[in-house]
């Protein structure tokens, strides 16, 4: 004769009647830890030194400029006299230059929506996530797909006529579909190194040197009308 | 038997609850959307102290034939085309920059971004989606040349004298 | 000498009043290094340990402290800048050449706000790019990648607030060209730009509108996700120190 069992089985989504947590293990995944350096310092004096330690240095660094370059003043503003050329922040010519190259609503509204939204959804993707090298499954398929959007994409550039978009976007495919002639056992380090890496680093790194490639164009590469100049020339 | 009473009791305590969240929520419902409206409101200038659009130009005959001539302070220009008199809005229709005639190259030119006009407003190149706005002209009844920089008026409407 | 100083220091340390500020006291046990973190409002966002590795150079290149760093350097300078400022049209001109020309250390204040003003957009940048390229966005860290990015709006939003302020060529031209993008915006643009400029052009309206913006709102929201971010490195496991060694 046996007891009655005191539990049972099951699932349930109330957590106030069963307070029950599992553990999921997603594909592809294992639940070891991964840590290995778990040696622990005392936050204080240990990191709050060193934080510390960086600020002071950035501050006289920012200080050291502060004394020896002062900020530009320009004559009063006027309404009715736009100065030639007439440029934005820094961190704002990249945008600039794309206004330059497409309408208003393509280059000051569309695209820096999207980059934001593209940002913010980066740790929400799972092929973001696993990171895993991008041809590392479905190369073919994938080879295809990354094809047509560099075709299309160069295709929009040539006919708006925006080299400074297209040869750095022209670069990058290269060396991914380089990453796709390489294979993960090269002797080359160099290729090892590109095959590993995933979809998001080649979208971020585009992103990165288009953003640096405009900003500088745009910083030093422009003058009256928006004219291009070579700046050693000036 | 008191179980089944503490599960009504509870169920009425849940409904009574739920009303009244459902209640404060309608309520904080409405007073967001009444702190939008005068929000918005609020935001919103009612009187602004920018200067009058209208602009005397002074006599038509200090604009000789085949003239474009800037006005700085208003930033308009006063053309005297062979068909007539019209005013453009020197304003670029890409980020509202002021141009500049260039009377060498025949041209209205902006700073900001090279798009570049003809002396009717047509754009020759850069990125401005519309050409340059044509804005109502007309002779006072003193005589003078007046232009309305509020007033936008279909392209080639000439000012015959 | 520097004995003596060390026991003066040492009185004062143990004295009753700093005993009532600083409970801690001035033991030199974990257990003291510890109670010094925990019990201190703005340090008790971090835990009393972090792990060795995080503090290595190569893992952060201190980009976040130093992003905060400049953040700090801006709202020290910047309310002194306010004690000489009038966002009034032409006034603020005026007391720009005031604080060039008059004002002692005006000019100085001045130039150290803008440069870190510009330092922190680059660094805020930086640290992006950095956390980015080391994975450290991924589970459970992906909401305050998103905090991170609104900091990252927000910094631009400051500095694009303050480049109107001084009111000369530079500023008033970037701001209208800045302020017709958003008139770009399909069917409500003209509204949002006449909302934000308080007007049809950039005139003293808009001055003030980015005045209270630049001194108040924004710093403030600056302030509140800053808070965020820090607390959630701690929620979220502390700083990102990489895979496993063993794991290659």
């Amino acid at each position: 004769m046996s007891e009655p069992k005191k539990f049972e089985a099951g699932l349930d989504s109330d957590s106030r009647k069963s307070p029950v947590r599992v553990a999921f293990v997603t594909r592809r995944t294992s639940p070891h830890v991964k840590a290995q350096d778990d040696a622990l310092v005392m936050t204080w004096p240990e990191t709050l030194f060193r934080a510390a330690v960086a600020i002071e240095v950035l501050g006289i660094a920012l200080v050291l400029l502060a004394l020896l370059w002062d900020a530009p003043l320009e004559e009063l503003a006027d309404p009715m006299q736009t100065p030639n050329p007439a440029k934005a922040p820094w961190y704002f010519l990249g945008l600039q230059e794309l206004l330059h190259y497409f309408p208003p609503v393509i280059a000051g509204v569309l695209i820096p929506t999207m980059v934001i939204v593209a940002l913010i959804v980066i740790p929400y993707f799972n092929i973001n996530v696993e990171a895993e090298g991008v041809w590392m499954r479905a190369k073919q398929r994938r080879l295809r797909i990354v094809g047509i959007v560099v075709g299309v994409l160069a295709a929009l550039f040539v006919v708006f006529e925006v080299w400074a978009i297209l040869i750095p976007t022209l670069a990058v495919a290269g060396f991914m579909f380089l990453a796709a002639a390489s294979s993960a056992d090269s002797p080359d380090r160099f290729r090892r190194w590109l095959v590993a890496k995933p979809l998001s680093f080649w979208i971020m790194s585009w992103f990165l040197i288009q953003a640096s490639v405009l900003t500088i164009i745009g910083t030093f590469f422009r003058g009256a009308g928006w004219a291009w100049v070579w700046p050693w020339r000036a | 038997m008191p179980d089944e009473k503490s599960t009504t009791e509870q169920e009425v305590r849940c409904t009574r609850r739920e009303t009244f969240v459902k209640l404060g929520l309608g309520t904080l419902g409405v007073a967001g959307a009444g702190a939008a409206v005068f929000g918005y409101e609020f935001l919103s200038p009612n009187v602004l102290y920018e200067p009058s659009p209208i602009t005397n130009a002074g006599k038509p005959d200090r604009y000789p034939q085949g003239s474009v001539t800037a006005d700085p302070k208003t930033g308009i220009y006063v053309v005297h085309g062979p068909e007539g008199f019209y005013a453009l809005s020197a304003v670029c229709t890409h980020l509202g920059c002021l141009t500049s005639w260039l009377p060498e190259q025949n041209q209205i030119a902006c700073p900001c971004h090279g798009s570049k006009f003809n002396a009717e407003g047509v754009k020759i190149e850069g990125p401005a989606p519309r050409p340059l706005a044509w804005l109502r002209v007309w002779i006072s009844d003193e005589g003078d040349l007046m232009v309305d920089r509020s007033t936008t008026v279909p392209a080639r409407q000439f000012l015959r004298t | 000498m520097a004995k003596m100083l060390d026991t003066y220091v040492n009185d004062l340390r143990e004295s009753r009043l700093w005993r009532s500020v600083f409970r801690s006291g001035t033991g030199a046990t974990n257990l003291h290094r510890a109670l010094a973190v925990q019990q201190n409002i703005f340090l008790h966002l971090f835990s009393v340990k972090m792990r060795r590795a995080a503090l290595n150079f190569s893992v952060t290149w201190y980009l976040g402290t130093l992003s905060l760093a400049t953040f700090l350097i801006l709202v020290a300078t910047g309310i002194p800048l306010m004690l000489y400022y009038h966002p009034s049209v032409p006034q603020a001109y005026a007391d720009m050449k005031d604080l060039q020309f008059v004002v002692s250390a005006g000019v100085f204040l001045r130039n150290l706000h803008r440069w870190s003003a510009h330092a922190m957009v680059l660094l805020v940048f930086a640290h992006m790019f950095k956390v980015f390229y080391r994975g450290a966005y991924r589970p459970p860290r992906e909401f305050n990648w998103v905090i991170g990015v609104v900091l990252l709006i927000i910094t631009l939003f400051l500095s694009y607030t303050g480049y109107l302020l001084p009111w000369d060529q530079l500023a008033y031209w970037a701001i209208t060209v800045g302020s017709n993008i958003m008139s770009a915006v399909p069917a409500l643009g003209k509204k949002i730009r006449f909302l934000m400029l308080g007007g049809n052009t950039v005139n003293a309206n808009a001055l003030l509108r980015f005045y209270v913006l630049h001194c108040v709102i924004l710093p403030l929201a600056a302030i509140l996700f800053i808070g965020i971010h820090f607390w959630r490195i701690r929620k979220d496991g502390g700083l990102y120190t990489g895979e496993a060694k063993s794991h290659e």
